[in-house]
Parts: C-alpha cells; sequence; structure tokens
C-alpha cells in the first residue's frame, strides 16, 4: 500500500487537534500522517524505518532514585518487554509567579538508565564468596540459603555481641527512596543494629550552619535563585551537579542578576558567571572575612535585623570574653541554673536589658521558646556599638557587644591581608562586597565542598553573617542555600510503628576513629602535637558525655545497602583494611557490583530502579515524585523490602527451629526485649504490609505535606505538588520541608540555638580557646614537603560510584580516571597530557590519567570523586592519599552547651576530605610504591 | 520551502551530553552504530569529534567543493566496553577498564577479503582489537581549557547535522540517495537508495556523516522528523535540562528562530565560511572578565572576538553587543525583550512547531 507519511506545514497547522496521539499513548506513527495528507509527497518507505522505531508498547512513570536531589520525572518506555528508552515527563509548573519553569529536568546519567540496568555490572543472583575476600570469585546460591545463613549470623552475633555489633549501612542508592529507605529502617530498628549516620559520615553535614542557626538544613526551592539579585556560588559547581537545575543561573544572569562565582578552578559554572572569584583553595574564610570588612566599613548592613535577628547586639564580658548572662547578675539564677538569659544594651533607658526570649527551657532545645516567645523587641532599642560598665555579683565589669568584638576580628581581615591569604586583589574582594551588600535580595549558594573542610565550620558561619549583614537570610531569594531535606517523620513513623525507635544511629566519623585508630594516621601524617592535641578533646569530649563512645563495642558484621563504603571514605584504604578485617561477615545488597560488594561475603541482588515501587520526595523541586515499576525485576533480584522481608522471615524461622527466645538490649539507658520470633510479624505489621507499594501507600497517609492520595494516582500523575509550595521558598507552615528560618525572620519565633538568635558568637571555652569564638580564618592543614592542594567535587558523568563505569558515560570522558592539572605544575614535572601519573604523600598513592588545563590554578590538582577504587591500579583510589580520616577537629565535638552536643542529623563530626596536600610525577608503571 | 532550524544558547550549555545520550537512545543504538554520535557536544577550542574534523575539509570553495578526507575509527574513539564479567565474577586481577571494542565487520567484506569499497575510499585496514586503553573519545577535550590561568577560556559547543540549505552531501552523492524534504527541509539519506561510497561523509565540513559497517549504509542526524510530525521537538532538545535549544521554522516571523537570528540577530550559523547555508544557529558565549596583571578586573574579553569569528562569522560583534546591551539593561531593573526570548519562562514556548506536544 503506497501512502503519504509526510505534510506541508500549513497543513500540520490546520489539522491541529488531529495530529499526534503524545508521549503517553500507544504510539501509531502513521494515522496522523494519513488524516491530514492531501498532496502526497513522494513516499520514501525507508522514513518508515525511522518512524517504527520511534514505538513502543507501554510507557511507565519513573525516576532514579539516587541521591542527586534531582528528581526528575521520566516517562519510561517498554518495548518488548524490556526498558527501551525514557524521557523526561517534564509537566512541571513554576514555583509561583514570574519564574522560570521547572521543565524538562534529567540529564545524560538518567537518560542511559535504560541501557545500565542491563550493564554487565548487575548483580542477578545472590552470591557467596567462594575464594579470598576481594578475589571475585563467587558461589551462586539460592535466596533461601542466603537469608539462613545470614539470619543465622545476625542472631549469633546478636547473642554473643549484641544487636549493635551489627552495623547497618543505606547508601544513597536507597537512603532517598522513601519506600526502601523506610523498610531497611524498620528491619534495623527491629533489630537494633547500629545504623551509622552517613550525613556526616560523607562529609555533608553543615555544622557550621547548625553552630548559627540550631538547624542544618535551610535552602530553599531552586527556582528562588531567579529571585536573587546577587548570588554568591561558592563552593559549589551546580554547572556540574545539579545539572536539571543550572539553568535557573544563567536565567537569574539574563534577568539582571549579578552571578558571582567563587573557585579556584575555572569551573563550568564560574564560565557562565558574571564574575569569576579564584582564592587558592581553602582560603575562603579569609575571602569573606575580607569582604564582612567591607561591608562593616561602608555602612551598609542592616542594622534593625541585625538588632532582632541575630546575637551581633549581645553583651559580653570584656574580663571572660563570656556573654553576659543572669547568673552573672543574680543569685537565684545560680540556684535555677538559668545560664541562657542574655543582655543587650538598651539605648532608651540606657540599662543592660534581658533579650526577648533568652532563659526559657532548652530541653528539647528551644520548643517552649519557639512556641511562646518572640524575637520582636517592643520598646527596647539595644545598642550595637559601644562599652559599658554593669555592676555584676562579682564587682563592675566592662561590657560590650558581639558586634564591637566582630569589628576588631573584621579588623584583623582587611581586603590587602585576606589578598595576601587568598591571591584575589583587594579592589575585587571590595567589587564583590559592594555588589552583594547593594543586591536586595542577596543570596550564597554553597554546595557540601565547604563542609569537607576541616574548618569549612568557619567559613558557613562567615556566610551566614554576610547574607545576615544584607538582611537576606530568610526573604525570597535570599540567605543561604545549602540543604534542605524533607522532613523524616514520615519515614520514621513507619521505621518505628509498633517498636518505637530502637535502633542505634552513630555518629560515622567517631566510629571510624576508634573503629579504624585513625589516631595513628593523623600522627603519622600531620604530627605528635596536632593528634595529642585534638585527641585529648576527642577524649574530654567522651567523658564529659557530649558525645557517645563505641571504641568499646564490638563489630561483627556490616550489611551495607545501596551502600558502597569502601569507595567514599576518607583514607578509604586504610579504612578496608582495618575496618573490613574487623568484620566477619560483609554483606552487600546492591543491584550492581562496586567495591564494597566485590570485598562481601554476601551479596544479594537488589531491583534497579525502574524496577521497583517506590517514591521520591527531595528539597529542591516541590513535588512528589512515583517510581512505578515499569518491569520485573532481572535475574532474581528483589526490592529493599522484599529483601528484608526475606531476611525477617528467615531470622524468626531460624529462631524457632534453633528454640531462641528473647533477649534484652540496653539501648541508651532503655531496655529493649527483642524476641527473633517476632521479626517477621513486626516487620510486615501482623501481616497489613505485603509490598513495597503498601509502604508508598502508608508514607503518603502519614507524611505531612505530601497530598493525600492513592498510590494508584500517584502512579498516572508521576508527579504531584507538594502542599504549601507556592512560591519559591520553604516558608510554608505545611510543606514537608524543614521552615525553620522563615518562622524566625517571618514569624520571629526564636532559633533553636543557646541565645534564641542567629548565633555569631559562641562562648564555649573550646571555641574561646580555639580562638573561634567568632567567625575567622584559618589555615587549611597541609603535609609539609607536599606542595599540592587536592580538589575534588562531585562529578558531571556519575552520581557518587554509580554511572561511573557504564561504558558510554566512559567514552564521554577519557576511559578511565583522570586528573586535571595546570599545564606549568605538568610541565614542570615532565607530565604530558594523558599520560599516567602517581599523586602521593606519606599517607599513600594512587594512579591516574593527566588531564592537562589551564583552567586549573597553579600548585593543585583537581578530580571528581566517584571513580571506584576497582578501576585503580593496585585498586586504590583517591582515598590513599586522602589522610584526613583522623582530623576531629575539637569544636565539632563541643557540648553541653545549649544546641551544641551530639544531635543526629545535624551535630556531628564530618569526614573532611580536603585538609592535605601531595605531590605527583610521571608514573613508570610499576607498583604504587 | 519551509525551513526547520534550531538555535542553541550557548550562554546555557553546561557541557552535560544529556542531548548526546538522548540521541544516541533514541536513534543509534544498533549494530554497527556503536561509534555514532548524531549530536554531540565538543569542548572549544578542541580537537572535536571526530578527532580535528576542522582540518578534514570538505564545504564550498569559490562555488566548488573541496576536496575533504574521511576521518579514521580512532578519530572518533568512542566504542568501549569495560571488563566488569571478568573482574567482578570471574576473579580476574585486572582493573576495572574500559577499553575500545573491535570494529565490527562490514557485509562486504567476510574474513579475509577486502571490500572494494575500502580500497576506493581509501579506507585503513581494520585493527586488531587495541589492549591499550582509550586514546582518543568524543570529549576528550572535556575541560581542557586554552590560555593561561586565569585568563583561560574554553565553552561547550553541541553539533548536530546542520540541514543545511545547500546541503553539500546531497550535492556529492553519487546514487542521488541524499534529498531535502519538502515540508520541513530536514535532509535525509535515504537508506534504500543508499551504496555506501561515502562521499557525503568526505563532502560534508562538518564530519556529520557517519557510516554503518554493519548496513553497509551512510547514516546522519534526521532532526528527529517522525517526532517532528508529530508535533513533538527533537529529542536533543526536548531532553536538554539546559532549556538552551529553540526549535521552530525559519520563516515564522512570530517564532523564536526568526526573532533570534534576523530580529535581533544574536543567533549565528558555525563556520558560515564553509558554504553550506546552515540551519543550526549559535548564541555566542560571555564568558566572564579577565584580571590584569596585578589581579584586577580587566576590560579584555576572556574569549578572543577573533577566535568566536573563526567559528562564527563576521556577525559576533553585533551579536555580542546585543547581548551585553540587553543584559545590561536588565541590571538596571528594565525590561527586554530579548533576554525574556532567552530566558524562556515557559518552557514549551521554546518549541514553535505545529501542534506541539508535550505529554
Amino acid at each position: 500500500m503506497k501512502r503519504s507519511t509526510t505534510v506541508s506545514r500549513r497543513r500540520f497547522l490546520k489539522g491541529s487537534g488531529l495530529a499526534g496521539l503524545g508521549l503517553m499513548l500507544r504510539h501509531s506513527p502513521l494515522s496522523a500522517a494519513e488524516a491530514l495528507a492531501e498532496e502526497p509527497e513522494p513516499y520514501r518507505r525507508f522514513e518508515d524505518v525511522y518512524r517504527n522505531k520511534w514505538t513502543w508498547d507501554r510507557v511507565a512513570r519513573g525516576t532514579h532514585g539516587t541521591n542527586c536531589a534531582g528528581t526528575c520525572a521520566f516517562n519510561v518506555y517498554i518495548k518488548g518487554g524490556v526498558v527501551w528508552r525514557e524521557e523526561q515527563q517534564a509537566e512541571y509548573e513554576p514555583s509561583g509567579d514570574d519564574v522560570p519553569d521547572y521543565g524538562p529536568r534529567g540529564c545524560q546519567k538518567g537518560l542511559r538508565h535504560s541501557n545500565w540496568m542491563y550493564g554487565k555490572q548487575r548483580v542477578l543472583y545472590p552470591m557467596k564468596r567462594a575464594g579470598e575476600r576481594g578475589e571475585g570469585k563467587w558461589q551462586r546460591i539460592t535466596w533461601e540459603q542466603a537469608t539462613d545463613e545470614i539470619a543465622d549470623r545476625i542472631i549469633d552475633y546478636s547473642l554473643e555481641y549484641g544487636p549493635d555489633s551489627i552495623s547497618f549501612g543505606s547508601g544513597t542508592m536507597m537512603s532517598v527512596k522513601l519506600a526502601s529507605f523506610s523498610s531497611l529502617a524498620r528491619f534495623a530498628n527491629i533489630a537494633g543494629f547500629t545504623v551509622p549516620e552517613f550525613y556526616s559520615g560523607v562529609g555533608d553535614l553543615p555544622t557550621g550552619v547548625y553552630m548559627t542557626i540550631g538547624t542544618a538544613y535551610t535552602g530553599d526551592t531552586m527556582a528562588a535563585i531567579y529571585k536573587s539579585r546577587c548570588v554568591l556560588v561558592w563552593m559549589a559547581n551546580p554547572a556540574v551537579t545539579r545539572l536539571p537545575d543550572a539553568h535557573f543561573f544563567w536565567e537569574a544572569r539574563y534577568n539582571g542578576t549579578q552571578v558571582i562565582s567563587i573557585s579556584p578552578e575555572f569551573t563550568p559554572t564560574a564560565m557562565h558567571s558574571s564574575l569569576w572569584v579564584n582564592p587558592k583553595p581553602g582560603t575562603d574564610t579569609a575571602l569573606a572575612m575580607g569582604m564582612i570588612h567591607t561591608i562593616l566599613e561602608d555602612g551598609t548592613y542592616e542594622r534593625d535585623y541585625l538588632c532582632e535577628q541575630t546575637d551581633l547586639p549581645f553583651l559580653v564580658r570584656a574580663d571572660t570574653g563570656e556573654f553576659l548572662r543572669e547568673t552573672d547578675l543574680s543569685f537565684v539564677a545560680t540556684l535555677a541554673v538559668r545560664d541562657n538569659v542574655f543582655y543587650i544594651w538598651d539605648e532608651a533607658t540606657g540599662q543592660p536589658r534581658r533579650a526577648p526570649a533568652t532563659g526559657l527551657s532548652d530541653k528539647p532545645i528551644g520548643r517552649d521558646r519557639r512556641r511562646f516567645e518572640t524575637l520582636e523587641l517592643g520598646d527596647l532599642r539595644p545598642a550595637l556599638e559601644g562599652t559599658w560598665q554593669v555592676e555584676t555579683r562579682g564587682g563592675t565589669v566592662e561590657v560590650t557587644t558581639v558586634f564591637e568584638l566582630l569589628k576588631r576580628k573584621a579588623a584583623e581581615h582587611s581586603p590587602e591581608r585576606a589578598a595576601e591569604i587568598t591571591g584575589v586583589h583587594p579592589k575585587v574582594i571590595r567589587k564583590v562586597a559592594r555588589t552583594f551588600a547593594a543586591a536586595r535580595p542577596a543570596m550564597i549558594y554553597t554546595g557540601y565542598s565547604a563542609c569537607k573542610w576541616i574548618h569549612g565550620d568557619l567559613l558557613q558561619r562567615a556566610m551566614l553573617l554576610l547574607v545576615a549583614l544584607t538582611g537576606s537570610t530568610g526573604k525570597e531569594g535570599g540567605g543561604l542555600q545549602i540543604a534542605n531535606a524533607p522532613k523524616t517523620r514520615g519515614m520514621m513513623a513507619f521505621a518505628f510503628a509498633d517498636v518505637g525507635p530502637a535502633f542505634r544511629m552513630v555518629s560515622s566519623t567517631t566510629w571510624d576513629y576508634e573503629h579504624g585508630r585513625m589516631k595513628e594516621l593523623t600522627e603519622k601524617v600531620y604530627g605528635k602535637e596536632l593528634a595529642e592535641d585534638w585527641d585529648a578533646r576527642y577524649q574530654e569530649s567522651i567523658r564529659e558525655d557530649y558525645f557517645p563512645s563505641y571504641g568499646d563495642k564490638g563489630w561483627k558484621m556490616g550489611i551495607f545497602a545501596g551502600n558502597n563504603g569502601a569507595n567514599w571514605r576518607a583514607s578509604g584504604n586504610r579504612w578496608r583494611e582495618v575496618g573490613f578485617g574487623k568484620l566477619e561477615t560483609i554483606v552487600a545488597m546492591v543491584p550492581d557490583m562496586g567495591c564494597t560488594a566485590h570485598y562481601a561475603d554476601y551479596v544479594l541482588p537488589i531491583a534497579h530502579h525502574y524496577e521497583r515501587t517506590d517514591m521520591m520526595l527531595q528539597s529542591r523541586v516541590p513535588y512528589v515524585q512515583v517510581l512505578d515499576a515499569a518491569v520485573l525485576p532481572l535475574g532474581e533480584s528483589v526490592d529493599d523490602w522484599t529483601a528484608m522481608n526475606r531476611l525477617a522471615e528467615a531470622i524468626s524461622r531460624r529462631a524457632r527451629e534453633r528454640g531462641i527466645g528473647a533477649i534484652r538490649d540496653d539501648v541508651d539507658g532503655r531496655t529493649v526485649r527483642r524476641d527473633f520470633r517476632s521479626y517477621h510479624d513486626l516487620y510486615t505489621m501482623d501481616g497489613s504490609i505485603e509490598s513495597a507499594r503498601d509502604v508508598v501507600q502508608y508514607l503518603i497517609n502519614v507524611t505531612p505535606g505530601v497530598p493525600k492520595m492513592s498510590f494508584e494516582e500517584l502512579a498516572a500523575k508521576g508527579i504531584v505538588r507538594v502542599d504549601d509550595s507556592d512560591g519559591t521558598t520553604w516558608d510554608g507552615e505545611h510543606s514537608p520541608y524543614h521552615n525553620e528560618v522563615a518562622r524566625s525572620v517571618v514569624g520571629k519565633r526564636p532559633y533553636e540555638t543557646l541565645t534564641g538568635r542567629q548565633q555569631y558568637y559562641i562562648d564555649h571555652e573550646w571555641f574561646l580557646e580555639y580562638g573561634e569564638a567568632l567567625p575567622t580564618h584559618l589555615e587549611p592543614l597541609a603535609i609539609e614537603g607536599f606542595p599540592i592542594r587536592f580538589v575534588m567535587g562531585h562529578a558531571r558523568h556519575g552520581i557518587h560510584s554509580m554511572w561511573r563505569d557504564d561504558p558510554l558515560m566512559l567514552a564521554l570522558q577519557r576511559g578511565e580516571p583522570d586528573i586535571y592539572l595546570n599545564p606549568d605544575d605538568a610541565a614542570a614535572r615532565g607530565i604530558a597530557d594523558g599520560d599516567p601519573v602517581r599523586v602521593f604523600n606519606p599517607a599513600g598513592a594512587f594512579v591516574a590519567m593527566a588531564h592537562v588545563s589551564a583552567g586549573i590554578q597553579p600548585s593543585m590538582v583537581f578530580m571528581y570523586h566517584g571513580w571506584d577504587p576497582m578501576m585503580f591500579e593496585g585498586r586504590e583510589n583517591f582515598s590513599a592519599v586522602i589522610s584526613t580520616a583522623g582530623l576531629i577537629k575539637p569544636t565539632s565535638m563541643a557540648g553541653d552547651y545549649g544546641h551544641l552536643g551530639h544531635r543526629v542529623l545535624q551535630f556531628a563530626p564530618n569526614q573532611t576530605y580536603r585538609d592535605f596536600t601531595c605531590e605527583l610525577e610521571k608514573w613508570d608503571g610499576n607498583g604504587l610504591a | 520551502m519551509n525551513q526547520v532550524a534550531m538555535v542553541i544558547d550557548l550562554n546555557k550549555c553546561i557541557g552535560c551530553q544529556t542531548c548526546t545520550a538522548a540521541c544516541k537512545s533514541m536513534w543509534t543504538d544498533e549494530p554497527g552504530q556503536e561509534y555514532m554520535l548524531w549530536n554531540n557536544v565538543e569542548t572549544v577550542p578542541g580537537c572535536g569529534y571526530p578527532k580535528d574534523w576542522e582540518q578534514d575539509g570538505g564545504g564550498w570553495v569559490d562555488g566548488k567543493l573541496r576536496p575533504g578526507r574521511l576521518p579514521e575509527p580512532a578519530d572518533y574513539g568512542m566504542d568501549l566496553e569495560v571488563n566488569h564479567q571478568e573482574v567482578y565474577f570471574e576473579g580476574s586481577e585486572q582493573r576495572l577498564q574500559a577499553k575500545p571494542r573491535a570494529a565490527a565487520p562490514r557485509p562486504d567484506e567476510p574474513a579475509g577479503k577486502t571490500s572494494p569499497l575500502r580500497i576506493l575510499n581509501n579506507e585503513p585496514e581494520p585493527e586488531e582489537p587495541s589492549k591499550d586503553p582509550q586514546q582518543w573519545g568524543a570529549n576528550w577535550d572535556e575541560d581542557s581549557s586554552s590560555g593561561e590561568y586565569p585568563n583561560n577560556y574554553h565553552f561547550y559547543l553541541p553539533r548536530l547535522c546542520n540541514h543545511c540549505t545547500k546541503p553539500l552531501c546531497l550535492e556529492a552523492c553519487p546514487t542521488r540517495a541524499i534529498y531535502r524534504r519538502e515540508q520541513d527541509g530536514v535532509v535525509l539519506i535515504d537508506q534504500d537508495k543508499c551504496k555506501g561510497f561515502r562521499e557525503c561523509n568526505k563532502a560534508c565540513p562538518y564530519d556529520k556523516i557517519y557510516f554503518n559497517h554493519v548496513t553497509g549504509k551512510s547514516q546522519k542526524c534526521i532532526f528527529c522528523f517522525p517526532r517532528l510530525e508529530e508535533g513533538v521537538a527533537p529529542a536533543c532538545a526536548r531532553q536538554c535540562p539546559g532549556r538552551l535549544r529553540f526549535v521552530g521554522f525559519l520563516d515564522d516571523e512570530d517564532g523564536p528562530i526568526h526573532r533570534l537570528v534576523y530580529g535581533f540577530m544574536v543567533a549565528l550559523p558555525l563556520h558560515p565560511e564553509y558554504g553550506t547555508e546552515p540551519n543550526v544557529f549559535y548564541v555566542p558565549p560571555i564568558l566572564p572578565p579577565t584580571f590584569d596583571e596585578e589581579g584586577e578586573i580587566s576590560d579584555q574579553e576572556r574569549v578572543p572576538t577573533e577566535y568566536l569569528e573563526s567559528l562564527f562569522g563576521d556577525g559576533v560583534g553585533h551579536a555580542l553587543e546585543t547581548l551585553e546591551a540587553e543584559m545590561e539593561k536588565t541590571q538596571r531593573g528594565e525590561q527586554s525583550e530579548l533576554m525574556d526570548l532567552l530566558i524562556a519562562k515557559d518552557w514549551k514556548a521554546m518549541f514553535a512547531i505545529p501542534d506541539v506536544k508535550y505529554a
């Protein structure tokens, strides 16, 4: 049959409404054209080959549930029972008026997932180690054998060493899929496992933000960038790490926003910015202080905002450097141990007056104050500047304000002084400061890199201070944008239902410090003095009970669920030796092989993104997103809910078969009864939860801010807008995201800090001793004799270790791990582009391909993270030279001070990754030594 | 003739290769197509994909075809396989590594026999699969910046078939297999008529035609015409998360293409001197200012204008001046029609094609 398949454009327009059935329906390529054809063009049979290629049997909604924070809605096209390709659903609305919408989102990894999910790295059936650990020799076993053997080990270790001898780490492959994570957490909770807290464990926890505003979560939708008039993109590279959202920056630039990129290397973000500022690596706080200096000198700060929202008007004793407290003035206060009543100097009355909203119970921190107290100043007129004499119980004392102290501190950091440290010209520093101060609103967009410097907390405090000076924190288009996250209430409700909180979430960094004997490493690399000093504080923190100790806990078994811990840990090679060496049993539950699974004793096959039912909720886009299983899981793989269900069933059955009864387990002083025989009933809520889909429905029902609907409705729509998400900021009471800052700035509720304010002055004795009571610049740590600073960042062609070994992604790079360096540094070492180079320092060595670029600052190298150790000579990746795992900064373990002290997912020391240096040479091809 | 066209805004391109992946999954996932990227993104200045394509000749010079060179397989360097099986499941002590896969045999060339086409085209004999890691790739120069720090420069250049108004491939084809569609000007290679002589490949100055060694035919970007016919923008454009590709018809005076190319004159063809009249246009990039010797901000532009002119021709000066003037307007808080157009708040408005569909 001969027929035309083509029409003129005019007729195309005329036929509006008839042509095309859209991307969701079963595709019928010829019908539309047929209906419209009037004047046949010459028929070309071969054109139909292409038309027929663009057809499919079925479409499912889905996404890639990784921790990229993208949450991109995809249509997954199924042809012949397999996933053929995927394309963005792209039905997003804008966040509020007058901003670009979110369409279409997506990235190259997501668009290749249909290929990757069928890749040769897939784990297809349960495997048991048949050779030495890491030898890659396996025996295929059944799920029943796998779960029975693992169940017996869980029972045995729990009986002999306690359930907390088993660590259960869920990684970025699972942690952001709500049903997966909730299922894993529920299982871990029932069994009482030790759960390493991954946020600080990967060095992402913004502790400086927490110190200042009492929450680690502050950030709005990505569209808020468009509302800013000046945005400093600082310690962040969204053109690489936020592919679906980077457009907001360039659109803002077109809209008149000054987009100023601050990074030592010429990043892809710098490429499209209005201005690029290039400090030496690790000197950013000096730059920030130089800017603060300029703003204070110019007087371009928002006085009223500072008086109400910050501790800058609070009075400080000149003699001790501590805040003036009620206990200084009143004997009665000392009896009540009321040391959190603070004072301002009231210009109206010429008297010190109690600062509003200070002095109430702080357990739980700030709850009472938030509800009943206000930051509003009323008749008070706080002085920012001045010194006064105050009568205390101990006599007359001179007091001044935090603002005065800040001025003195800033005086040490003139732009000229900052220029010496940073290499940035003082005029550039002033220009940036003035551009920033003149902008309303002004924003700092930062990333997790700021958390990966040992003194990154000081940088975050300085950043918050900068935005506060312009009065922009809490305003649409302003403030510090670092990380928001959905509140975990829904997931925790599921995890804890019928059981209560009964697992142990531990600080991952301190766990590793003790179990990995990391102090030895610090001593070797940074010297005895630093190692001893910081270790003494560490021990004091444990002694004073600021932080718990884990060193005396046995550690027998590690379960890694979607977690490639052996890849990313600082000093990973040491961790693999000392940490893995301790473990008698290692279980990896993964869809794809990687270093951790390679060294495991059991590998369980887990379903991939398009093979599972789940939902996503991430912080920068106001949508909840479905994963509606497009196809059955490959091989014998199953989703996480099912895997844990099988394991729970095996534990209960084996306990019955072996006649093992309940044990008593002490969790933080509470006695928990754990009966192995009931694990399965508990896990399934007595059979009421039968699948991951039930978990999703449960989560929809209980998660605040998620519109109530059936799973079917969500699956049909793909994405659904979350509640209370009209504007670009997260300020709604009913949105699923943290809105503490807006509550304080707009609602005038006190911050959850000791002072109830954005707290820039911390008078904890350790902060005073180390000179960190105010934000200040401290030099990054370096290794003597090793001149090259090693800087890393999230990768463009992978999310962590995922997709890093996809053949197409590799073909779009250099086929193997590469390291960027400046042409002069390369030439000085006889290194040419493409040469293998050996990177080394006292901690270790690894080999990567030289990638020479004039965009790299001299005396530094840059490497994207995530490359798996398996891809390197001797299976040593960059972790070999990252000597920082034993660096735990004393102030990051301070406590007994209002909001400071161990608080899960809020305050714990980070794994840091930047404070070291190295050297490199052309590799001779003979080993690493 | 109605001519479909594309404008690519280089101020928004982040080099993420999503367009590359979108195209690959859509059209070039079959045997013989492994090395093909109908759409690619390369860092410029750089050697590009295939390597040194700008030195390969082709194009019109003084009204005549300029002889061109056929790129060699290694110039594409795309088809990799990874030893997952050996390392992860068979106990090999190798490291996990990507290596070039052996070239697929040609249909007209069974083992031990040399195809006449190979001789005709002066093609090298197929090589044994390399034991070495990849030596070149489509994105080898990724972020290899030129110039000198901190005044270095580079940017990303997405490339696809230009669907030229004077397509040289069409002129060069000895079997008349190449044609421009009347209804949209899309240039196609009729796979039934193509005999695989590869004259088109030599003639195309952009090296955007690929030879499929399995089918023995030349293949290239089809501007996703099946999608266009159904009101869906080409995959590279619709799937671009950077929102930088406008699609529409050149003569649609209200559409974004006409406004950007002829109205504001900020969108320019790549290498107009090749004489083929491309229908893919680029908004040239404005990079941040450079620094003088003292480290102060200098008024010397980061990308030398001569370099941009060598890519996009004489229109560069006007385009950059217009963009800068309009950006200054919005910085002062004034309205700018051009900026609104480039911002494209409503993403769907980027695609001015008949009966446009999104879902």
